[in-house]
């Protein structure tokens, strides 16, 4: 892995990148702007299918969500122009790899709630509680989006990361 | 030696930045953006649904949303202290900071101003006026200059 990341590191484009000055700490602000999106929506729809925030219907909570994938897809680019400048801040370091199975965890979940449970939760009324896999789905949903923040943000402090 | 410089030189300073510890500095830096994913998140939320966004969502419904704002902010304000004592004297020149301290102060007011003109009323119509969206617009904009200017705080100083 610290192979491959020196690889990229030597490529003309992360070296061109990197070489812009204020392109680091914008992307970082973007990050922090995009966090706050996916955080919003995708936690709110996450509290609502734990049983929390009666009185909004999931299908209303759900009209948030393109908000939430567009905050997503903002962390998306600007974490690949992180790793594209910098790889070995990432590539080697299990803080970094742990986020990235949080985010497969997020992922596959999301997954799973949208073929299984969303029909039956679009259709409850505002003030219903929740079954119990519902419960499940939105807990480890907010759990794995606050368990990628931490991993991202201890990156530095923790493991191989500088 | 003014008070910011005392807290800045103090023993608890020495000790936050020197120590080891990732219970220390890392813990509470990342208090502080766990808090603010909370705090802006739920704001964001409320200033989207206020512009029409779900609009099907009833505005007096999203009173309960409030209790995650003053949840993220506590956070923020405890962690945000903490970390302002440790660079006080540094900070409380700081134009950023100045910048920072500032949106989050009026976007607070915007949104208390949101909730009251648009949220708290039970009667409240399903669209907020044109002068209350553009209110949760501004608020909307500053949470963004106070995340921009926070990131920006470890670059300029």
């Amino acid at each position: 892995m610290a192979q491959f990341a020196a690889w990229v590191e030597s490529t003309w484009i992360s070296k061109t990148l990197f070489g812009i000055s204020w392109l680091w700490p914008a992307s970082e602000s973007l990050h922090f702007i995009g966090l706050c999106m996916l955080i919003g929506g995708a936690g709110l729809l996450d509290l609502r299918l734990m049983g929390m925030f009666r009185g909004l219907a999931i299908r209303h909570v759900k009209a948030l969500m393109p908000w939430a994938i567009g905050g997503f897809f903002i962390n998306a680019v600007t974490g690949a122009l992180f790793l594209i400048m910098q790889p070995h801040l990432y590539l080697t370091s299990g803080v970094w790899w742990a986020k990235v199975a949080f985010l497969g965890i997020a992922g596959a979940n999301a997954l799973f709630f949208e073929t299984r449970l969303a029909v039956p939760a679009l259709a409850m009324h505002p003030d219903a509680d929740t079954s119990t896999s519902m419960k499940v789905i939105g807990a480890v949903s907010l759990f794995s989006w606050f368990a990628v923040m931490y991993c991202g943000r201890m990156l530095p402090y923790l493991g191989t990361g500088n | 030696m003014s008070v910011f410089q005392r807290l800045q030189q103090s023993a608890f300073t020495d000790w936050f930045l020197g120590s080891p510890s990732i219970w220390a500095y890392p813990t509470v830096l990342t208090l502080h953006t766990v808090g603010m994913a909370i705090l802006v998140g739920a704001s964001f939320v409320i200033n989207l649904r206020v512009l029409q966004v779900s609009g099907l969502i009833p505005l007096h419904r999203l009173q309960p949303l409030y209790r995650l704002v003053w949840i993220g902010f506590t956070i923020n304000l405890v962690s945000g202290v903490i970390l302002f004592i440790t660079e006080a004297a540094d900070r409380v020149v700081d134009p950023v900071f100045g910048i920072k301290m500032a949106s989050i102060a009026v976007a607070l007011a915007l949104g208390l101003v949101v909730k009251r003109r648009a949220i708290d009323r039970i009667d409240a119509p399903q669209a907020a006026s044109v002068q209350t969206r553009s209110l949760a617009a501004a608020a909307l904009g500053m949470w963004t200059v106070a995340i921009v200017a926070g990131r920006l705080m470890a670059y300029l100083k």
